[in-house]
C-alpha cells in the first residue's frame, strides 16, 4: 500500500482559528494509507516546504496531501516541492480546508469534523492516483493583439521588439484609441499627441508588426500555443494599396456625419479619416452615411480620385491566422450622458462629457483648443465639473470608482483656467482620489494656486434655464446646498467596458467580472493573465485605469507572452479525459457536451478520441459517456466512489 | 427668482455660487490680513479634531475656512467661533498644509471688528475677575475680542 | 554675580509677584541675577492680530531695542505670554524687512532724541532683531544646565509626583518659538527630574486652559481646566507645575468653579516652576507666596517633610 503523508497548514489563524489543526493531523494518522501527519503554521513558507520535502524522504512517502488553501493558490507550489523530493507531481494533492471550510464556518467543532472529512476524501483519491507525465504541446510564436489603443500599441511594440511577430487588430480605421483624443495628460501636462503619435508611427512601421485596422475578430479556436483566428477585414471601399492619402475625396464629399472622434462636436464627410495623425492615414467610406450607398447617386469621391482608389464594390474579406498567444486590449467607453436621466438625459446642449471636453481643449480639436460651448460657441465664464456621474452609484449605475476622473477633472479645470483666465471652474466631488506618483501634488497645486472651487457633494440634478445650465448640488463641508447657473457643465461619466467586449469574450471564451470588465486570473498575483491560458489582458478593458498603469500592464502582458514564446514547448496538465477504445460505441454525445472542442471523431479508428491539448479536464464527457468508455485520469469512477463514501463519513 | 418679502426666510437657503461671490474679495481680504492662502485648505478637518474649544463653537474651524473659500462672510462674522478661539495655536502647529489658522481667526476677528462688531467690552467683565486675573488675560481679551 | 537682562512684564510686577520673587530668589542661589530693565512697558500680551497691525509690534520692539542699546544680547522672560510676544516680534522683525522698516519708523518717530536725530540720522540704528529672547526655564536648561540645579539642591523633592503643564504659547507656534517639540515636549519634565521629583505624563499637558477666555467665556475655561486637572490627577500627580501666570490663574482659581460644577472633582495644587525651585534650593519658606494660591499647597509640601510651620534653612 502507498505511504501517504498529510501536512496540515494553520495558515496563520486563517485555518487554525476555526479548525483544530492538531486534531486534523491526529485523525489523519488513523486513516488507511496515511503513514505520516504533521501540522505547521505556514506550510507554503520556505520552512514549511522544507518540512514537506524532508518528510517525503525520511518517511519514504509515496504521495502527499497538503490540507491548506484552495489548489488554485498553491497546488503548483507543493507539486514542485514534491517533485524536488523525488515524487511524481501528480502524487501531491490539496485538501482545501480554508476556502471550503474554515472561512465559511464558525463552529469550531463542526468545522474540525468537516476538515477531517475533507482530508479523508482526498486520502481516498490519493490512494489510487497514478503517476502522470505532462503532455507536451508545440507553440506558434506569433501573437495576436486585439485593440489598437495605447495598451495594444505598447504590448505589440514590446513583443515585436523582442523578435516575435505580432498581428495588431483594430476595429477602427486608425490605431490610437482614446489617448489620441486627449489634449494634455496628467500630472505632467505633456501633450497626448506628442507622446502617442511616435508610438503609433513605430507600430505602423515595425517589421514584426502586421497592422490590421478596420478589422474585427470573427472566430477563435484552438488553445494556448496553437490558436486559429479568423479576422474580418471590413470593406473600406478605398483601395488602401493605391490611396496616397491626398485627401481630395474627403474635401469633396457632400455628406455630413457627426465625428465620433470629436465626440459629436464636429462633422466630417462620409469618406473620412478620424483624425489627421491617423495610422494608417487612409480613408474609409461610412456606408450608412454615404449618399451613393443610400440613393445610388453621387460617387463624387470616385470622380476626384485621380488614382482610382475608390472601390464601391469592395466586400469584407476574411483572413485566417495562427497565433500562440492573444492579448486583449479592447479598452473602454464612457457611460453615455443620455443614460443619466437626472442630468438632463442628453438633452441639455451645454452639458458634455469629459472626452468631449478633451476635444474642446485639444489644439487639433473642433475649436482649435479654444473652450467654446456647443450651444452658441460662447466662451463659458463658469464651468461646473461633476464627478462620479454614474460611478460609485451601485443602486442606479455603476458600483465602482472609475479611478481616472478625479485626476482628469482637476486637469480639465486647470487647463480651462489656463485658457480662460477670468473663468471660474467648480468641481463637485464625493472624494478626491489621487493615488499615483505626483497626483496628490498636482491636485494640491490646482486647488491652491488656480482658484478652482472644490465642492464636496454629489450633484442631484442638472437642467437648462435660459442660456444657463443650472446645477443643484450640495457642499457637505458647509452643510449648505449649492446652486450654480453655469455656462457649461462637464460630466465625468463612468468608465465602462466597450459594448463590443461582451461579444468578443464569447468568441474568445474568456471571462468577465460582474461589471463587464475582463477578469484576471488572480486580482493581485496574476493581474495580466486571463483565467484561460494563452489569453493576456492589458489596459482599461480589464478595469478603469490611467495611461501609466495601462502602459505598465501592457508591458506586463507582453512580457508574459515573450516568456511563453521563449519556451520550446508547453506542458499541458495530463489529468484529462482518456478513452477506452474497446468500450467506445461512437455515439458522439461527448462531442456535443465538450465546451472546449476537445473531442473529435476518428474516422480511421471509428471511435471518438480526446485531443489532450484542448481538454481542460472538466469531466463533462466523462459524465455523459453512456458506455463508460471515457474516464478521467486520477478521477476514475472507483476513486470518485470511494471519495463520496469518505466524504459522507464512511472512511 | 425673487424672494417674497412677506414670507419668513427659509431656514437653510442654498448658496447660489457665482463667479462674483467667489471672487468678492472676502477670501482675498482674509488672505491679505492673515498672510495665508485659504485655497490651500483641503478640508481634512485636523484643525477641528484637535481644537480644545471646539465644543464651545457653533461652526467648527475647518468649516469656517470652508465658508471663507466660498465667500460666505456673513455666516462667519456672525458666528460665535471667531470669539471663542483662544489663539492657542494647536491647529496652527498641526495643519498638514501649513496654514496658520490662528492667524486666519485673527483676520476674521479684525474684519468683524472693522464692520463694527465688538464682541467684548469693559462693561461685560465681572469686577471681581477684573481685579484678580493676571494682566495678560485682560490685555489679551481686549486685543483679541474688542476694537 | 552675572546679571542677565530681565523683563518681568505686568503680571509678574503685580498680580503674579510670587512668580517674580521666587524666580529672583532662586536664580541668585544658582549664581546669576535677574536684572530688571530700567524702564519697560507692557509688551502687548498677544502678538499682532493681523498683518495690517504693525502698531502692535512697536511696544515689544521698543523693549527689545532698549535691551540692545544697553549693550546686551539676551533677554530673559518668565511669563509665557511675554515670552511668546517678544520672541515672535523678534522673529517678524528679523524675517520681514518691510515690517522691520515700518516698525523702526514708528520707533524713531517717538524716540526722545527725535529732534537730535532729525539733524543727523546716522546716529539712529534700526532694531533688527539682535536680542535673543529666552525663557527662564530655557536659560536653566541650555545656559546653566539642569545638572547645576541638581547639584545645588538643598531640599529633596523626592517622592513628589508632579504633572507638567505646558499650555499653549510656551511652545507654539513651534516654527517661531522653537523651545521644544510642541506635541511631545520634555523641558518641564526634565526640570522636575532635576529637582529630584518625578514627572507625571498625562495626555492633557499641552491642551489649552482657555487663556484669556477666562475673562470673556469663563465657563469654557472652567470646562477645559477640569479636563486638564482631572487627567493629571488620574495619572497620579500630587500637583501641577506651570510657568505662565494666566495658566496658573485658570488652573488654580478656577478650581472653585470646577468644584461647584463637578461633584467628582478633587482639588489639585498648582505651583509655579520657580516656587518649586525656590523651595528646593532652600529659600526660606514663606517667600514663595503660597498664601496667594486658591488651592492649599501645604498637604503636598508636608508629604516631603517640608513643614510649612517652620522656616527654611536660612
Amino acid at each position: 500500500m502507498k505511504r501517504i503523508g498529510v501536512f496540515v497548514c494553520h495558515c496563520g489563524i486563517n485555518i487554525a482559528e476555526t479548525v483544530d489543526v492538531k486534531r486534523v493531523a491526529e485523525e489523519s494518522m488513523k486513516m488507511d494509507g496515511v503513514a505520516y501527519a504533521q501540522d505547521y503554521i505556514y506550510m507554503c513558507s520556505e520552512p514549511g516546504q522544507t518540512l514537506v520535502r524532508e518528510k517525503i524522504v525520511e518517511e519514504k512517502l509515496d504521495a502527499i496531501i497538503i490540507a491548506a488553501c484552495s489548489p488554485n493558490l498553491h497546488e503548483s507550489t507543493f507539486r514542485a516541492a514534491a517533485e524536488e523530493a523525488g515524487l511524481n507531481p501528480w502524487q501531491c494533492e490539496i485538501a482545501n480546508i480554508r476556502e471550503q471550510c474554515s472561512w465559511v464556518h464558525s463552529d469550531r467543532e463542526k468545522a474540525t469534523s468537516k476538515a477531517i472529512h475533507i482530508v479523508a476524501t482526498i486520502v481516498q483519491k490519493t490512494r489510487l492516483n497514478e503517476s502522470l507525465e505532462p503532455i507536451p504541446v508545440s507553440i506558434t510564436k506569433k501573437a495576436l493583439v486585439i485593440g489598437g489603443g495605447i495598451a495594444g500599441i505598447q504590448a505589440s511594440l514590446d513583443i515585436a521588439d523582442s523578435g516575435y511577430k505580432v498581428i495588431l487588430v483594430e476595429k477602427d480605421s486608425s490605431i490610437g484609441g482614446h489617448m489620441a483624443q486627449l489634449s494634455e495628460t496628467f500630472p505632467t501636462l505633456d501633450c497626448s499627441q506628442c507622446i502617442l503619435t511616435p508610438k503609433m508611427v513605430a507600430a505602423g512601421k515595425h517589421p514584426n508588426i502586421e497592422l490590421m485596422t478596420y478589422s474585427e475578430i470573427e472566430e477563435v479556436s484552438g488553445y494556448v500555443g496553437n490558436f486559429k483566428v479568423k479576422i474580418r477585414r471590413k470593406a473600406s471601399f478605398v483601395d488602401w494599396s493605391k490611396c496616397n492619402g491626398c485627401g481630395l475625396c474627403m474635401e469633396k464629399c457632400p455628406a455630413k456625419v457627426s465625428s465620433a472622434f470629436d465626440r459629436e462636436l464636429a462633422t466630417h464627410g462620409a469618406i473620412y479619416v478620424p483624425f489627421p495623425q491617423a495610422v494608417p492615414n487612409k480613408p474609409v467610406i461610412d456606408k450608412d452615411s454615404c449618399i451613393y450607398f443610400k440613393t445610388g447617386k453621387c460617387r463624387l469621391c470616385e470622380k476626384v480620385c485621380e488614382i482610382g482608389a475608390i472601390n464601391f464594390e469592395q466586400e469584407d474579406q476574411f483572413v485566417e491566422e495562427e497565433v500562440g498567444a492573444i492579448i486583449v486590449a479592447t479598452g473602454f467607453e464612457t457611460l453615455p450622458v443620455a443614460d443619466l436621466a437626472e442630468y438632463g438625459a442628453g438633452d441639455v446642449p451645454d452639458l458634455i462629457d469629459g472626452l468631449a471636453f478633451e476635444r474642446l481643449l485639444s489644439a487639433s480639436g473642433p475649436t482649435v483648443g479654444e473652450v467654446r460651448r456647443p450651444s452658441d460657441g460662447k466662451v463659458p465664464k463658469e464651468i461646473v465639473f461633476v464627478q462620479c456621474a454614474g460611478s460609485r452609484d451601485p443602486e442606479r449605475y455603476k458600483p465602482y470608482c472609475s479611478k481616472i476622473c478625479c485626476m482628469y477633472t482637476t486637469k480639465h479645470a486647470l487647463l480651462y483656467k489656463h485658457r480662460v483666465h477670468d473663468g471660474q471652474p467648480y468641481i463637485f466631488y464625493i472624494d478626491i482620489r489621487t493615488g499615483g506618483k505626483g497626483y496628490e501634488e498636482f491636485y494640491h497645486n490646482a486647488e491652491e494656486e488656480e482658484n478652482i472651487i472644490y465642492l464636496r457633494g454629489k450633484v442631484a440634478k442638472i437642467f437648462r434655464d435660459g442660456d444657463k445650465t443650472v446645477v443643484w448640488g450640495t457642499d457637505t463641508l458647509t452643510g449648505r446646498n449649492i446652486e450654480i447657473a453655469a455656462d457649461l457643465v462637464v460630466l465625468a461619466t463612468a468608465v465602462v467596458p466597450k459594448d463590443s467586449t461582451a461579444e468578443l469574450v464569447k468568441k474568445l471564451r474568456i471571462q468577465t467580472g460582474p461589471n463587464g470588465f475582463l477578469a484576471e486570473a488572480h486580482p493581485k498575483l496574476r493581474p495580466v493573465e486571463s483565467i484561460n491560458s494563452g489569453f493576456f489582458l492589458a489596459g482599461a478593458a480589464q478595469g478603469p485605469k490611467d495611461i501609466p498603469e495601462t502602459v505598465a500592464q501592457a508591458s506586463g502582458a507582453a512580457c508574459k507572452v515573450i516568456s511563453l514564446f521563449s519556451r520550446d514547448h508547453l506542458e499541458q496538465d495530463p489529468a484529462v479525459a482518456w478513452v477506452d477504445e474497446d468500450l467506445c460505441g461512437s455515439c458522439r454525445i461527448c462531442i456535443s457536451v465538450c465546451p472546449y472542442d476537445a473531442r473529435e471523431y476518428d474516422e480511421e479508428k471509428e471511435i471518438v478520441i480526446v485531443n489532450e491539448a484542448l481538454c481542460e479536464g472538466c469531466g463533462s464527457c466523462v459524465a455523459a459517456c453512456a458506455c463508460g468508455a471515457t474516464q478521467q485520469r486520477n478521477l476514475s469512477d472507483s476513486q470518485i466512489k470511494s471519495m463520496v463514501t469518505a466524504s459522507l463519513g464512511g472512511v | 427668482m425673487s424672494e417674497n418679502m412677506g414670507l419668513a426666510p427659509p431656514k437653510n437657503p442654498p448658496i447660489r455660487l457665482t463667479l462674483e461671490i467667489v471672487n468678492t474679495g472676502f477670501k482675498q481680504r482674509v488672505n491679505e490680513l492673515s498672510g495665508q492662502n485659504m485655497d490651500a485648505c483641503y478640508q481634512c478637518g485636523n484643525c477641528s479634531s484637535g481644537c480644545p474649544l471646539a465644543q464651545e463653537m457653533d461652526i467648527l474651524p475647518n468649516r469656517v475656512i470652508r465658508l471663507v473659500q466660498l465667500g460666505q462672510n456673513d455666516d462667519i462674522i456672525n458666528s460665535e467661533t471667531i470669539w471663542i478661539c483662544a489663539s492657542c495655536f494647536q491647529c496652527t502647529v498641526r495643519c498638514p498644509k501649513g496654514i496658520d489658522i490662528q492667524a486666519v481667526m485673527d483676520a476674521l476677528r479684525q474684519i468683524a471688528m472693522d464692520e463694527g462688531i465688538d464682541h467684548f467690552g469693559p462693561d461685560q467683565i465681572d469686577p471681581e475677575l477684573a481685579a484678580s486675573v493676571p494682566q495678560p488675560g485682560l490685555v489679551g481679551v481686549y486685543r483679541k475680542l474688542a476694537t | 554675580m552675572a546679571k542677565i537682562a530681565y523683563y518681568p512684564g505686568c503680571a509678574l510686577n503685580e498680580r503674579s509677584s510670587h512668580l517674580d520673587r521666587s524666580a529672583r530668589d532662586a536664580t541668585v542661589r544658582l549664581g546669576f541675577e535677574l536684572d530688571e530693565l530700567d524702564t519697560w512697558t507692557c509688551c502687548g500680551a498677544v502678538p499682532p492680530v493681523s498683518e495690517e497691525r504693525v502698531m502692535n509690534l512697536v511696544a515689544p520692539s521698543r523693549i527689545l531695542k532698549d535691551v540692545r542699546d544697553s549693550g546686551r544680547d539676551i533677554l530673559i522672560t518668565i511669563c509665557d505670554f511675554c515670552y511668546n510676544t517678544l520672541k515672535r516680534t523678534n522673529f517678524i522683525i528679523k524675517s520681514d524687512e518691510i515690517t522691520r522698516k515700518r516698525v523702526n519708523a514708528f520707533l524713531a518717530d517717538d524716540t526722545p532724541e527725535r529732534d537730535y536725530l532729525e539733524k543727523d540720522d546716522s546716529l539712529w540704528e534700526d532694531y533688527a532683531g539682535e536680542v535673543n529672547v529666552i525663557h527662564l526655564m530655557e536659560y536653566l536648561r541650555d545656559e546653566l544646565g539642569y545638572e547645576k540645579i541638581t547639584e545645588s539642591l538643598k531640599r529633596s523633592l523626592k517622592g513628589l509626583k508632579i504633572a507638567p503643564y505646558y499650555g499653549c504659547v510656551m511652545l507654539r507656534p513651534q516654527n517661531e518659538i522653537q523651545l521644544d517639540n510642541p506635541e511631545n515636549p520634555s523641558i518641564i519634565e526634565d526640570f522636575i527630574t532635576a529637582l529630584d521629583a518625578k514627572p507625571v505624563k498625562y495626555p492633557y499637558r499641552t491642551e489649552c486652559c482657555g487663556s484669556y477666555l477666562s475673562v470673556s467665556s469663563p465657563d469654557a475655561s472652567t470646562r477645559l481646566c477640569y479636563r486638564i486637572l482631572t487627567s493629571a490627577r488620574n495619572s497620579g500627580a500630587d500637583a501641577v507645575v506651570v510657568s505662565c501666570p494666566l495658566c496658573f490663574y485658570n488652573l488654580d482659581s478656577r478650581q472653585k468653579a470646577i468644584t461647584e460644577a463637578y461633584s467628582d472633582f478633587k482639588p489639585v495644587p498648582i505651583f509655579y516652576f520657580t516656587q518649586l525651585l525656590s523651595v528646593a534650593l532652600g529659600v526660606e519658606y514663606g517667600r514663595q507666596g503660597f498664601e496667594k494660591h486658591y488651592v492649599d499647597v501645604t498637604p503636598v509640601l508636608d508629604k516631603i517633610g517640608i513643614s510649612t510651620g517652620k522656616g527654611g534653612e536660612e
